[in-house]
């Protein structure tokens, strides 16, 4: 399922990152890499972006980005 | 006191090389060996460039690159001195903003005048997987290289102990423990750094070896840090729901209290910039003031002690009344930064701004920009793509910055007489008006003109909270403002002592004869009406007939080019405002109120003509500094020139379309 489906606080795992080439390069150089553990751990007003926690960082994903990235 | 003129042409090329001064001590620095910081962004590598050079750092234009790097030489007690040279962090070596292919270029040695000897690589330790990564970008160039391991203050808030020495045989690079807010650790760095320099890059290292391509580089520093033992730590979910920094980002990116928090301290912010400024505005313009009227006593009468006095003096206080609120501007600033709230902010207005085709980062310059438009310029470096880059930098002209704010007080003081709330609100939506507009702009030139959209990530690190220290912020607060004050106060001082120097020096045929028989000569020294600026104003005088105003006005237009505040005392020249009267600026109301078309009995500041000049200094882009930033930091005239002719273009139109429809509707 997409990352923009995943409850908050729960810990989901990295299946696969779509988008445009450029994008998803810096997604992964991001440290956003398959079989890799996320949770969505708070909403921002609007609902967007939405911070998620990975590789013991919080990032600021915009739902389009968030939108590439399947989880399980 | 300068009034002033002088062709824009010339005097941005004067300004620009003022900018860009050759690089004055590069010769005695390069003779030392040079050293950059390098690292991802957060990786505290300002506050080790703090520890490293005891806090003397300066920012320096190097020949051929558009950013500004940090640079200053090591502390004598770390043994024999090094250049240190501190690069813009990088997120990913791939797609990358100015700042970080700057950063690249010099890491792989590819930049024509930074040539890195040794290279320091700031790694996170509570993050030591992605910037173990970017070390390895690093080791690859096979240069001379130390890790510096900050942040190990943080450990146990991650819950997570590292290993020092296992990391350093993991990894097979010099890892040195290090704070820079405090200094612990800067010592051994330096010794490793020169140890290191000694042996050189040629060893082959774990890191150098590891992929480029990130999915396998991430497994095999994973594997890496749980083999040899180097890093133990706990489930990092159930802290990042609990943990400090999550409880306070609960309050401040709340569905309904997130925006009213980030309001209150954008407000807080503009009330310290506005009236903490205040005293200190009024002392230095009265220090400057006083200075120049010492200057007229003891030198003896004539142009030169009135240049000195009215035109360098008066030029240099222009620039220094605004350095309380930069400085105030620039430390709040940086306690938000080092606190990381500021990338909270960014990620909550990040959507209404994208929006407009904007970024979530372009809160910060448009900020400043109310402050001024120079540091707000270069604030927009942070912003990754360049679309939003460019297109931020096109609207910052809008914001009202504090150099309207004296123009506007005379104006609104000239329409609103007595009535100082009247005034109040009117200055009020002219500032709400200059946001409003801005993102008008922002939105139809995305929507219309670059309508293709291109690469545009958020994708933003947001750090953990800490406590700003208080002195690296007061040293940093100092770098910045230093800077800006030489950045934007060089062409400043230098475009009004050419103005000066053009409205009291006339063509010798047009004055008054001095002494019967001798021969005027060709240039000498003029009161205003028959200066080089006079005939100039008089020249342009047909096109201000829509406007509403006569050639003494246009004179004061053109002179608030050096800066827009200059304005106000050029009217007061033109106005023929006595010095020695108190209270000069209700001499100068009282002189424009009155003040008609020359020979005639038509008054010049109607309603309609004050509200024309209002608009045209809202829209016109009258600071030739701002014009000279933005091409330096984008790389050519084009767009400077652009936003030049287009503003000051809009302002004029908009202006004399205002004056012509009030008064078709039969306000005068």
């Amino acid at each position: 399922m997409s990352l923009l489906d995943a409850l908050q606080n729960e810990c989901y795992q990295v299946e696969g990152i779509a988008g445009p080439d450029e994008e998803r390069r810096r997604l992964l150089d991001l440290g956003v890499t398959p079989g890799e553990e996320l949770a969505v751990v708070q909403s921002v007003p609007f609902g967007d972006p939405l911070v998620v926690m990975i590789r013991g960082m919080r990032l600021a994903l915009r739902k389009r980005e968030a939108s590439w990235i399947s989880v399980r | 006191m300068h009034s002033l003129e002088v062709a824009p042409t010339a005097s941005t090329t004067e300004a620009e090389q003022v900018l860009n001064p050759p690089f004055e001590t590069h010769s005695q620095l390069s003779q030392l060996p040079t050293v950059c910081l390098t690292g991802a962004p957060n990786a505290g590598k300002t506050a080790l460039m703090n520890a490293l050079t005891g806090g003397s750092f300066h920012t320096a234009n190097y020949p051929g690159v558009t950013v500004t790097l940090s640079r200053g030489k090591s502390k004598t007690e770390f043994g024999p001195q090094v250049l240190l040279v501190d690069l813009p962090g990088v997120h990913s070596t791939s797609a990358v903003s100015p700042e970080e292919e700057l950063s690249c270029r010099v890491i792989e040695g590819r930049h024509d005048s930074v040539k890195p000897e040794v290279l320091i690589v700031a790694v996170d330790a509570t993050q030591l997987e992605r910037h173990l990564r970017f070390a390895s970008f690093v080791a690859r160039q096979h240069k001379p290289m130390v890790i510096a391991l900050t942040m190990m203050d943080l450990l146990p808030r991650a819950q997570q102990t590292v290993n020092v020495r296992k990391l350093e045989n993991a990894v097979g690079v010099p890892v040195v423990p290090v704070d820079g807010r405090t200094g612990w650790g800067a010592p051994d760095l330096m010794r490793a750094l020169h140890r290191e320099s000694e042996v050189g890059g040629s060893r082959q290292t774990i890191l150098a070896n590891l992929p480029d391509e990130p999915v396998s580089a991430y497994k095999t520093i994973r594997e890496l840090l749980a083999a040899s033992g180097a890093l133990k730590k706990n489930n990092q979910f159930l802290l990042a729901r609990d943990s400090f920094t999550a409880r306070i980002d609960r309050v401040v990116l709340d569905r309904y209290f997130g925006f009213p928090i980030f309001f209150a301290i954008l407000v807080g912010l503009f009330s310290s910039i506005f009236w903490v400024a205040r005293p200190f505005m009024d002392l230095i313009s009265w220090l400057f003031s006083q200075t120049g009227h010492l200057l007229i006593a003891v030198l003896p009468a004539g142009a030169l002690s009135r240049f000195l006095a009215e035109g360098v003096v008066g030029g240099v206080g222009a620039v220094a009344v605004f350095f309380p609120q930069i400085i105030i501007l620039f430390f709040l600033m940086t306690l938000l930064e080092d606190s990381g709230y500021l990338s909270r902010g960014a990620a909550l207005v990040d959507r209404p701004l994208a929006y407009l085709g904007l970024h979530g980062r372009s809160f910060v310059p448009m900020l400043s920009g109310f402050a001024c438009a120079i540091p707000a310029v270069l604030a927009a470096r942070t912003i990754p793509s360049k679309r939003e880059r460019l297109l931020t930098i096109w609207i910052l002209p809008l914001m009202s910055c504090s150099a309207r704010l004296p123009v506007y007080a005379l104006l609104l003081g000239a329409l609103l007489p007595g009535a100082a709330w009247k005034a109040g609100i009117a200055l009020g939506v002219i500032y709400v008006s200059s946001l409003l507009i801005g993102a008008l702009v922002a939105g139809l030139i995305s929507r219309l003109i670059l309508r293709k959209r291109t690469a545009s990530m958020l994708a933003m690190e947001m750090p953990v909270y800490r406590k700003p220290l208080v002195r690296p912020t007061l040293r940093i607060t100092w770098t910045r403002s230093s800077a800006y004050l030489k950045r934007a106060g060089t062409p400043i001082i230098v475009i009004s002592s050419c103005l000066w120097l053009l409205s009291n020096f006339g063509l010798g045929s047009h004055q008054a004869a001095s002494a019967e028989g001798t021969r005027a000569p060709l240039v000498a020294v003029s009161d205003l009406d028959h200066s080089f600026a006079a005939g100039l104003g008089q020249t342009i005088e047909p096109a201000l007939h829509p406007m509403g105003v006569d050639w003494r006005v246009g004179v004061g237009l053109i002179s608030a080019f050096a800066a827009r505040e200059v304005f106000v005392s050029t009217m007061a020249i033109v106005f023929h405002v006595s010095e020695a009267a108190d209270g000069k600026q209700s001499g100068l109301l009282e002189n424009m109120r009155t003040a008609t078309f020359l020979g005639t009995s038509k008054r010049i500041f109607t309603t309609s003509s004050t509200i024309g000049l209002i608009v045209f200094f809202f829209f016109s882009l009258q600071c030739l500094s701002t014009v000279s930033v933005v091409r330096s930091e984008t790389g050519s005239w084009k767009l400077a020139g652009l936003q030049l002719l287009f503003y000051t273009g809009l302002g004029y139109i908009l202006s004399s379309g205002v004056v012509t429809g009030l008064r078709f509707l039969g306000v005068d």
